[in-house]
């Protein structure tokens, strides 16, 4: 028996574990396999493989049943508040009801992507890099605590995860939003270019529309050809998958190249219960997870653990993690664990129309959208709130068919559609929430998920700086349009739900000290040294950014520096 | 660009390192879907198809009926809406017949062009709403089915999944 035991042991043990296999799960499995560690990937989710498991990517508008609409009984299986949004064409990634219960002390919208490849699969892929107006926020403004890194710590990172990964964008020579290793841009169109010009005259080259930088492989390089990608055909159907590897995503890109090394086992169904502490060592020695399938408890051992499970996720196995040492939760003596949960103020939208560039349309489309960086606050306080916001911007001419009468003069109406007689324009605001202690994570008491894991109670809500940053946004845009020249020009604060924009972070902040944060400088935590948390957990701020391509230099740099310490028999 | 040269783009993408798999092929037309023949009865299924050739019909081009639009009609209305919303579908179909009878004296399906017209217009401009609400939802779906059509999409709204390219300022053809 006790030969038994120790055969299983061995053969559970890896050098590293990865738990998650999303954007920064995926980061973490390449760049470790790379440097030569057997690392076990845990996916909760079912398996996704790359183009065979993207059923619905090469689906035309007829050749769904229901053209996308969702049958009821279909439908059934879902959550009730988020059935609106179930689509024929991404049903293959949504999750299903009761998988995952949570509280939600106050509202939260909690969007989970539980498969192989995560929400790489369903992000938007913009990917706009921090500035040190980012890195420095907390400690100017006097909120959470000092980020342990600033911006030349992770600029490298960010150019190794750009050049393998693939970011269009214009090397545009701003201080707020710096610039990267860049492929061929996707150009914006007149009108944005027109309130580009406009906001430069006007705002004293202090504003600027520029052409958001995202994950699309426009004109793709070796390293993107080695990986199996194809030029983005600029089809816009991305929430399907993608069958050319057209954008980033842990499927098309980092698993399959950590598959390569022939270093890596990927065990989908795998809810990782928990880290287990070993007292003697003082460090974590492996994890225990539940097979979704058999609900079989089974352990595995490594040397480091990288935490990936989506944030809120990586919260709760840290909190679950209970020992004699750690009854609070693996690394938590301060008790900040699962605090200052932020997210991003997507609250403000606006549209407007315009009736400039009549003669002049779009062709193609853009995978992309114009992008105002943040310009409130910048580099002194301005306003009546802390912090700003950056937006999206977008315009399109588009056409319309009369839906009027019946006969053959509806039919004629519709298969020859008119060129609208104005473009519409649209902006969405994306405001730097500053996290708070009130607003937080913890454990439920008593209720349980099926996998007999406690379900997280969700607390958090709107702060007074968030609603004024909202006000702002409004008057601020309404104000550009307005000098643009753009006309019925309506915003309105959709008040949605706190993580609506699915950006929540932190809980497992980054800092100096282990009394006022929970991981150090190369994301590990403070008091379990061989365990990282590198996804939207580690957040200390949030800033304005789409945070994807931060979650992956971070990974990036702490799977570099976890391989350097174990080479150097420091973990 | 239609379906199959798009999956053949794919193909050529790709280097032909890959297979299509099978789900690249499958897709549905009027004959495949499957559709309950408990739901509509027969002659509910007659008068749905009359009044949707109404709305679109058949002339120079091809009009809803023979694209199939009934058959999608009958499957939307199965699958995606609660019972009251099909119940009120189905009562308005005999209402149809029984307006036709009071206005002209014969069914639905023997009036002329002009009068079928005239009954489904009454419809929309009815203070009943239920049979506004009955013609509506028809006159929508018939319009969703019909504009999403393959033929539609091919031969008159230029559909075309994968562009390959954005040009954000290019004139407008005359």
């Amino acid at each position: 028996m006790a030969n038994l035991a120790i055969d299983i042991k061995k053969q559970n043990t890896y050098d590293a574990i990865v738990i998650g296999s999303g954007i920064s799960g995926g980061w973490a499995a390449k760049e470790l396999c790379e440097k030569g560690l057997k690392t076990i990937v845990l996916e909760r989710g079912r398996d996704i493989k790359h183009i065979a498991d993207y059923p619905t990517a090469m689906k035309n508008p007829w050749d769904f049943e229901h053209r996308g609409q969702v049958p009821l009984d279909v439908r059934s299986q879902y959550p009730k508040g988020r059935a609106a949004f179930l689509r024929e064409e991404t049903l293959p990634f949504a999750l299903k009801d009761g998988i995952q219960p949570f509280v939600e002390e106050k509202p939260f919208t909690w969007t989970r992507g539980y498969h192989v490849g995560g929400k790489s699969l369903m992000w938007a892929r913009q990917t706009q890099r921090w500035s040190d107006l980012d890195f420095e926020g907390p400690k100017r403004d006097v909120f959470a605590v000092d980020w342990p890194i600033r911006y030349a710590d992770i600029a490298p990172w960010y150019s190794h995860v750009e050049k393998f990964a693939g970011i269009s964008g214009n090397k545009d020579g701003l201080q707020e939003l710096p610039d990267g290793e860049f492929l061929t841009p996707i150009e914006l169109n007149c009108v944005e270019q027109h309130l580009k010009k406009v906001l430069i005259k006007e705002y004293d080259s202090k504003r600027h529309v520029i052409q958001g930088r995202c994950a699309h492989v426009t004109d793709p390089q070796p390293i993107h050809l080695k990986q199996g990608r194809a030029t983005c055909q600029h089809r816009n159907l991305c929430n399907r998958g993608c069958p050319y590897g057209g954008y980033f995503s842990s499927n098309a890109s980092t698993l399959p190249w950590a598959a390569k090394t022939g270093n890596m086992t990927l065990r989908p169904f795998s809810t990782v219960h928990s880290i287990i502490f070993d007292e003697k060592l003082n460090k974590a020695s492996g994890v225990r997870v539940v097979d979704t399938n058999t609900k079989e408890m089974i352990e595995y051992y490594a040397k480091i653990i990288f935490v990936n499970g989506s944030a809120l996720n990586s919260n709760l196995i840290l909190l679950n993690s209970i020992s004699a040492r750690f009854p609070n939760g693996l690394g938590n003596d301060s008790g900040l664990l699962g605090k200052f949960i932020a997210w991003h103020n997507y609250r403000g939208k606006i549209s407007a129309e315009y009736e400039g560039f009549l003669d002049k349309i779009t062709d193609g489309k853009n995978p992309s959208n114009g992008y105002v960086p943040r310009f409130r606050n910048l580099h002194s306080q301005e306003t009546d709130f802390l912090r700003g916001y950056a937006a999206g911007v977008g315009a399109g001419r588009g056409s319309y068919s009369s839906r009027e009468g019946i006969g053959e003069d509806l039919k004629n109406s519709l298969l020859f559609p008119k060129l609208n007689n104005h473009w519409h324009v649209s902006s969405w605001m994306m405001g730097e929430c500053v996290p708070i202690e009130k607003n937080h994570v913890r454990l439920h008491e008593t209720l349980k998920d099926p996998f007999g894991i406690p379900q997280l109670v969700t607390s958090a809500e709107w702060t007074d700086n968030d609603v004024k940053m909202v006000k702002d946004y409004m008057e601020q845009f309404t104000e550009m349009f307005t000098k643009a020249g753009f006309r019925n020009i309506k915003a309105v604060d959709g008040k949605s739900n706190p993580g609506s924009d699915i950006h929540e972070m932190g809980g497992v902040r980054m800092g100096h000290d282990p009394k006022t944060s929970l991981l150090n400088q190369w994301n590990a935590l403070h008091l379990c040294k061989n365990v990282f948390v590198t996804d939207g957990a580690c957040m200390t701020s949030t800033g304005t950014q789409n945070p994807s391509l931060t979650y992956m230099a971070l990974t990036a740099r702490a799977a570099n520096y976890a391989v350097g310490e174990m080479k150097k028999k420091n973990l | 660009m239609n379906r199959r040269l798009a999956i053949r783009d794919l193909t050529l993408a790709l280097g032909g390192l890959v297979s299509i798999p099978s789900w690249a092929s499958n897709g549905w037309n009027a004959n495949s879907l499957s559709i309950s023949s408990s739901f509509f009865k027969t002659a509910e299924q007659n008068i749905l198809e009359v009044i949707v050739e109404t709305i679109i019909p058949e002339s120079s081009t091809k009009g809803a009926k023979s694209l199939g639009v009934p058959a999608f009609l009958q499957k939307m209305l199965q699958d995606c809406y609660e019972a009251p919303v099909s119940e009120n579908i189905k009562n308005g179909l005999s209402a149809t017949d029984a307006t036709a009878q009071k206005q002209f004296g014969k069914p639905f399906e023997g009036c002329n062009t002009q009068q079928k017209q005239q009954i489904l217009l009454g419809f929309e401009k009815s203070e009943d709403t239920r049979l506004k609400e009955f013609y509506s939802l028809i006159k929508n779906l018939t319009i969703l089915g019909y504009t999403t059509s393959e033929y539609v999409q091919t031969e008159f709204l230029h559909y075309n999944m994968a562009p390959g390219h954005y040009y954000g300022c290019v004139s407008v053809k005359k």
